[in-house]
């Protein structure tokens, strides 16, 4: 069989197929939603719903729930006449299959190991991404866009949240299902899975591109230098931009605020930028330590 | 507003109902599906069921047309009308109220006899109790109430017998009125006893509930299903000879010694025991099945789970005739095989082959041993013509010698030492052992080399000291030495190179050249690569076979073949490897993904599924592959529960630590030399192409062994000979027997007692068994005349001849008896004859039964039945 | 046909239900909702964004059905199901061939499951676009996050109940990521300084042990069916309560704005 088809028609796979379908399909319609109403919006008129009334719960709510739910209902009992759960071999700790895959809701992660060690990609990113979601509500002081779909209104979140949504979570999420295979190396769908197949990918710290072995001192102190400095610099230059553009935003937002923003914000960046060291200029580390690797 | 909401919401009525309605099918479909779909056992049992039904029936209406024809239904009428009579003679005014009476009266006497019986155990228990207080205070009080209390017992038992007594004339009275009421019923119960339980079973049949069958084995964790679908697996007679209605083939032997209940269908089958739903589940055709079923013969590889001795396995012949492969190829040489440890070297000592053929010879039988033989079983390693001659170079280079070739045939062989070779060719029977042009080699499990091109591959030289003692050019050679005069030798020289030569044959070395350094390192560094001392002996290889952890410790040479690390994968599990960890690399999609046919790849093309791997291809025939492939399949790290096991001899000896025996002093020397156990099995010890040896002493008589060393002849009939020996029909001319050994030649050093009374005095002091008498018991009240006339007329009685053969007339599955007077004892034959599976487990000849005294006139008769010498001789 | 529902509606039986005749007045459909346990989690009027499909995609409501879909099919499996090494994978396979609709059950629960993550996070992206993490529902947005996290973990707890080497492998990547946990994973940073060895980590105490085994499976079975579901929902009951109590569904604010009708 093709291995495209034979990768998507694993019984698990299917769910992430459905996920594509319906991400992609609400995702056009939020955006189509979002630029009508920036265009009501532009003409002086009211946003979508703005003019509602109230009307009775029952039955015009009750019943489209109704209606939801027997649809749910119908598609999830064709889902489960057409496809089987799957049920492989009986765990055997001996055998390791290749690859070992992490359940596909955190393929994400999995996938960021290539480019971090586990203590980052595993531990402190999930974190950080579950602190900031809780965050976002106070860190976004835009009042507008509150209750109706728009972009114009409020880009900047929009962006921020759509690439971390849809790029560095779900792109990710579809990178480790369908195009990882064996020794977690790319495979084209259209690709043979090959267990003998060896990559060797020469990989070399920061330093060393200047010539400057990364496990000594001077090595050290580059690494904590360039590290520290994204950090610190990614915080402190927006900071004065803003000053000097807007300062009355940078007053509304306050100290802490803007700080925990862009602390958000510049870790999450990191991601791009370390895929980026990794793919192109085939950096392993930045910054290696006695007790942990960046 | 108002009024486009309502128009919105009849328009959701349809979607609601259209939804329910689509829920409502698809439950509906679940249901069915769960009820038939996923259940097609049901449909298979249903028509076992009518199957059985129809069969039972079809039984039912034979048994009642016999029934009618045989007479039984008239006798039964007759019967009947007889119970009639009876039951109206009995139904008579007198006779049955005297039947009242006596019943109401014994029916009294019944209660009463309950009530005598209820107080005895009142008084008795009172009188166990006094006795307690008595055995423990030694009151004299006691002891008065046990006494007044046995008085007691003593009344109320002598009134409970008298009522017995009194019931006893009653009840016969009640049965005389009766009449034959009685009698008739049981007979007519009798007459009808086949034809009801036919019925019987017809509506056991009809009544048995149609339901998941399943044989549960709790310790292995396992519930096998199987019968769910093969209702009639356990059946003694098949209801229909169709899958899945059909019963085990040969229950009587696989079920028989496995009771399903214990054992289960998959330990045996594989397959996935639990599954119900479709035949490629239940079977384990799956993905996520590692185990897919076992079917017909294959079946057998699963007894090596547990039996660790297969070889005299009733039922596992297929998979006996398999493993035989594994010997014949020597698997176990690079590969480590349990069960096949310390089986020696497959292939002949290579350390000076320098000395024994030609260097042509050598480089052309490297890059492909099948063009000087199609007998060969060494297989091709793929060599290219450099690297052969490296290989060679390198073993040359071990005996000094140079490349370099003889070449006999510009010689003009001497016709009479030909001549002379050739008889004594026939007369050692050289052939029994080895293939001349496609002749001989009939003791085809010998593996003995073929000898048609022989002259154009060795030298005179060698083969001359070859044959005067093979040991000598290898310790471990298996071929027998034969006692030949130098002169005999020679004429056999000359014989063999003049006519088993090679026209085809190279020789581009007569004149020798040097052999590089660089070759040599080239070839040396091939034979490690490849692992020539696998299966070859070659001095100097010894250090790179030590396993690596025990070379991490210091140890450099080999002592023993278990410190040998093998060059191949282990094979150990081989046959439960997960699918997962078989690399099918290039085949991955010529190939279906599964165990067996992965095996069975492996070894028709092993190079074949990736570059850089070693194994040398075997060229084996379709049918060795899938026979080699199944016992392969047979060899799991079994997760069988340990009381299945069945150890096999050498591992219950280990367990109980004895050890294995010993030949002695000289004998084990004429062993040595002659290679007795190369085809007889004596203590245990040998192959079973000959008669066993172990009790020959107290079996054969001393006279006889010494004539037949001197001049072996044919004993038992081909017939017999040939599952054992494995013959080949079309290439058997000859009657086979032992060849001349020339034993009596040879003398022992520092005493004149020859071979043959080494073996002699061995067989009688050594080779006995207690059980065997030297003597028979002795009849007094006849004459031994009487005795051999009345052992004869049992031997014609008995039908003996019908296999037996004495003089020309008989049969011929037994063996011949003309002779037996003077070959065997009287005490072995007396032995033999009470039960003849005692000696030997699988002998034809059936246990007669005879009586002491019929043994000792059998005997008695047979040890009358000699030749003489000469006789014995023209034979 | 009207004679019939009469029939059926005017009895002792349908009264002591329903309490009530429903004659679609507003009093009636105001009962209907505050009149039912189920449905009083409603108010009785809610705003047309709340009905429109293309407003709240219906996502949040069919998460809570997803769940429920997951108990119901959930508590039939457990039925039938044990956590221990030598029964779970048999169990799986019993599942298939022997328990009736044993099947459709296991498909329902792992299908429905898979469906409630992606929906879960498709309403996490539409709460978003719409802004309704805004004030006043800034707390709900919290809870919500919460519960996304513990339908994940459901989810991944789940996994490993099959005991087949799909579940255990997943889940041992899955909790290797514990290993380097830093200061708390035997394999993280720093852990050195708190004598972490892998017999104390993080790890150790998610699987009850050094490797997945035995005391893994039981841990996720029992964070699976009882402690994950009993958090989700009271989190769910805060969530819910929390929606009505912010405002009902979120809506554009037109208080600062004119409008233009």
């Amino acid at each position: 069989m093709n291995p495209f088809i034979e990768i998507i028609t694993k019984p698990d796979n299917i769910a992430i197929v459905i996920m594509i379908i319906l991400v992609s399909f609400f995702m056009a319609w939020a955006f189509l939603q979002a630029f009508q109403n920036d265009k009501l919006m532009a003409l002086g008129q009211g946003v979508d719903g703005e003019r509602d009334q109230d009307v009775d719960t029952y039955k015009p709510l009750v019943r489209i729930e109704l209606i939801i739910a027997l649809v749910v209902m119908v598609g999830l009992t064709v889902w489960s006449i057409l496809v089987d759960a799957p049920l492989e071999e009986i765990a055997n700790p001996t055998i390791t299959p290749n690859p070992a895959k992490a359940p596909w809701y955190f393929l994400g992660l999995q996938e960021l190991l290539v480019y971090f060690d586990p203590w980052l990609a595993g531990v402190v990113l999930p974190t950080l991404i579950i602190v900031g979601l809780i965050a976002i509500p106070y860190i976004d002081i835009n009042p507008k866009g509150n209750g109706y779909y728009t972009f114009s209104e409020r880009k900047y979140a929009i962006l921020t949240f759509s690439f971390g949504f849809f790029i560095l979570w779900l792109l990710l999420i579809v990178i480790g299902v369908f195009f990882r295979g064996p020794g977690w190396l790319w495979y084209w769908p259209w690709q043979e899975w090959d267990t003998q197949r060896v990559v060797f990918e020469p990989t070399r710290d920061l330093s060393t591109m200047i010539g400057i072995d990364s496990r000594s001192i001077g090595g050290f102190i580059i690494g904590a230098v360039v590290v520290l400095g994204y950090l610190v610099g990614g915080m402190i230059a927006p900071y004065k931009y803003f000053k000097k553009k807007f300062p009355e935003f940078l007053e509304q937002m306050g100290m802490i605020r803007y700080s925990i923003t862009m602390f958000l914000f510049i870790t999450m960046m990191s991601i791009p930028i370390k895929m980026i060291l990794r793919l192109v200029f085939l950096v392993k580390y930045i910054w290696i330590t006695p007790w942990f690797n960046v | 507003m108002e009024n486009d909401n309502n128009k919105k919401a009849s328009y959701r009525g349809y979607v609601f109902a259209i939804l329910s309605v689509a829920l409502l099918g698809l439950s509906a479909w679940v249901i069915w599906n769960d009820e038939f779909g996923l259940r097609p056992w049901k449909h298979y049992q249903k028509e076992y069921k009518s199957l059985k039904h129809d069969k039972l029936e079809k039984e039912y209406q034979q048994a009642l047309r016999d029934f009618q024809t045989s007479g039984d239904a008239k006798k039964l009428a007759a019967l009947q009308t007889q119970l009639k009579q009876a039951q109206e003679n009995f139904k008579k005014k007198e006779v049955h109220d005297r039947y009242l009476q006596v019943s109401a009266r014994l029916d009294d006497l019944k209660a009463k006899i309950a009530e005598n019986q209820k107080a005895m155990q009142t008084v008795r228990g009172q009188y166990l109790e006094t006795e307690y207080y008595f055995t423990k205070n030694q009151k004299p009080a006691d002891k008065a109430r046990m006494d007044a209390l046995q008085k007691q017992i003593d009344s109320i038992d002598k009134e409970g017998k008298a009522m017995q007594a009194k019931m006893e004339p009653l009840q016969q009275e009640q049965l005389k009125l009766m009449g034959d009421i009685p009698a008739i019923q049981t007979q007519i119960e009798a007459l009808q006893k086949p034809l009801s339980e036919k019925k019987d079973r017809i509506a056991n049949n009809e009544s048995a509930p149609i339901e998941i069958r399943q044989r549960m084995i709790s310790d292995a964790n396992k519930a096998d299903r199987c019968e769910s679908c093969h209702p009639g697996m356990e059946d003694s007679k098949d209801v229909s000879s169709k899958q899945p209605y059909s019963k085990h083939p040969l229950s009587f032997v696989y079920l028989g010694n496995h009771d399903p209940a214990k054992f289960g269908c998959t330990f045996c089958h594989r397959g996935q025991g639990r599954a119900t739903t479709t035949i490629e589940k239940a079977h384990g055709n799956v993905e996520y099945w590692d185990e897919p079923l076992l079917k017909g013969g294959m079946t057998q590889t699963s007894c090596l789970n547990c039996h660790g001795d297969i070889k005299d396995l009733r039922g596992a012949e297929s998979i006996i005739q398999s493993t035989e492969l594994i010997r014949k190829y020597g698997c176990y040489s690079c590969h480590k095989i349990p069960g096949y440890e310390g089986m020696g070297d497959v292939g002949p000592e290579l350390t000076r082959v320098g000395t024994k053929v030609n260097y042509s010879w050598a480089v052309n039988w490297l890059m492909d041993p099948k063009k000087y033989s199609s007998m060969a079983r060494m297989p091709k390693f793929f060599f290219t013509q450099d690297q052969a001659e490296a290989v060679a170079d390198y073993l040359f280079s071990m005996s000094g010698t140079t490349r370099h070739d003889v070449d006999y045939s510009s010689e003009t062989p001497d016709e009479k030492l030909v001549e002379q070779g050739k008889v004594l060719w026939s007369q050692a029977r050289c052939n029994l052992c080895h293939v001349t042009s496609g002749r001989g080699g009939n003791h085809i499990k010998m593996y003995a080399p073929e000898l048609s091109k022989v002259g154009s591959k060795v030298n005179k030289t060698w083969l001359f000291n070859w044959i005067k003692n093979p040991r000598q050019y290898s310790e471990s050679e298996r071929m027998p030495q034969f006692t030949f005069t130098d002169q005999e030798i020679n004429s056999l020289v000359a014989y063999i190179v003049s006519n088993f030569t090679d026209d085809d044959a190279e020789v581009n070395y007569t004149t020798p050249q040097p052999i590089s350094a660089a070759s040599i390192k080239k070839g040396k560094d091939l034979i490690q690569q490849y692992g020539c001392y696998g299966c070859h002996k070659i001095e100097g290889m010894e250090q790179v076979q030590v396993a690596p952890s025990l070379r991490a410790q210091g140890v450099t040479f080999l002592k023993s073949d278990e410190m040998k690390e093998k060059i191949g994968t282990e094979l150990t599990s081989i046959g439960s490897k997960p699918v997962e960890l078989l690399d099918f690399g290039k085949m991955k999609k010529t190939i279906s993904n599964d165990r067996l046919s992965y095996l069975k790849q492996k070894l028709r093309d092993p190079r074949g599924f990736r570059l850089g791997l070693r194994m040398p291809n075997f060229r084996l025939s379709e049918k060795e592959i899938n026979e080699l492939a199944g016992v392969l399949y047979g060899f799991t790290d079994s997760n069988v529960p340990t009381r299945f096991l069945v150890p096999s001899k050498t591992e219950i000896d280990k367990m109980a630590k004895v050890a294995p025996y010993q030949f002695t002093g000289d004998f084990a020397k004429v062993i040595e030399t002659v290679k007795c156990t190369n085809c007889h099995t004596i203590k245990g010890i040998g192959q079973d192409y000959a008669p066993n040896l172990t009790f020959a002493g107290s079996k054969l008589q001393e006279k006889w062994i010494r004539g037949f060393l001197a001049n072996p002849d044919v004993i038992r009939p081909l017939l017999q000979q040939m599952p054992n020996l494995g013959l080949k029909l079309a290439t058997v001319k000859s009657k086979i027997t032992m060849p001349k050994f020339n034993l009596n030649k040879q003398t022992v050093q520092d005493t004149n007692k020859s071979d043959v009374d080494v073996v002699v005095n061995y067989f009688q002091q050594e080779l006995v068994s207690p059980d065997i008498p030297k003597n028979i018991p002795v009849i007094s009240d006849m004459s031994m005349e009487q005795q051999i006339a009345a052992g004869k007329a049992l031997y014609d009685q008995k039908g003996c001849m019908v296999c037996h053969q004495i003089g020309a007339s008989g049969g011929a599955v037994g063996p011949n008896l003309s002779n037996v007077g003077n070959r065997l004892n009287p005490g072995y034959i007396f032995v033999n004859l009470e039960n003849p599976r005692r000696f030997k487990s699988d002998v034809v000849e059936p246990t007669y039964g005879f009586t002491e005294r019929e043994r000792i006139l059998l005997t008695n008769y047979l040890m009358t039945l000699k030749l003489n010498n000469s006789d014995a001789n023209t034979k | 046909m009207n004679e019939m529902f009469d029939k059926v509606k005017k009895n002792l039986i349908w009264k002591s239900v329903f309490r009530r005749d429903y004659r679609n007045t507003v009093r009636d459909r105001a009962a209907a909702i505050f009149g039912n346990v189920f449905l009083h989690i409603h108010p009785v009027k809610v705003r047309e964004s709340a009905v429109k499909l293309r407003y709240t995609w219906g996502m949040g409501g069919i998460t809570f059905f997803a769940f429920i879909i997951l108990t119901i099919t959930g508590i039939v499996l457990m039925f039938y199901y044990h956590p221990t090494v030598s029964h779970a994978y048999e169990d799986m396979k019993d599942f298939e061939f022997q328990v009736p609709y044993g099947v459709i059950s296991r498909n329902l629960h792992r299908w429905a499951a898979h469906f409630m993550v992606i929906v879960v996070m498709i309403h996490m992206f539409r709460v978003f676009m719409t802004g309704s993490y805004k004030a006043p529902r800034q707390f709900n947005w919290g809870v919500g996050v919460i519960l996304l996290v513990l339908t994940f973990l459901l989810s991944f707890t789940g996994y490993l109940l099959p005991w087949d080497q799909l579940g255990f492998w997943a889940i041992t990547v899955g909790t290797n990521m514990g290993a380097a946990t830093p200061l708390l994973g035997y394999q993280g940073p720093f852990s050195e300084f708190l004598h972490i060895t892998p017999y104390n980590d993080v790890r150790f105490a998610l699987l009850g042990g050094a490797t997945v085994g035995g005391n893994a499976l039981l841990r996720s079975y029992i964070w699976h069916c009882v402690a994950i579901p009993l958090v989700s929902i009271i989190l769910m009951a805060v969530h819910f309560w929390r929606v009505r109590k912010d405002g009902g569904i979120s809506r554009p604010q037109i208080t600062d704005k004119e409008t233009t009708l």
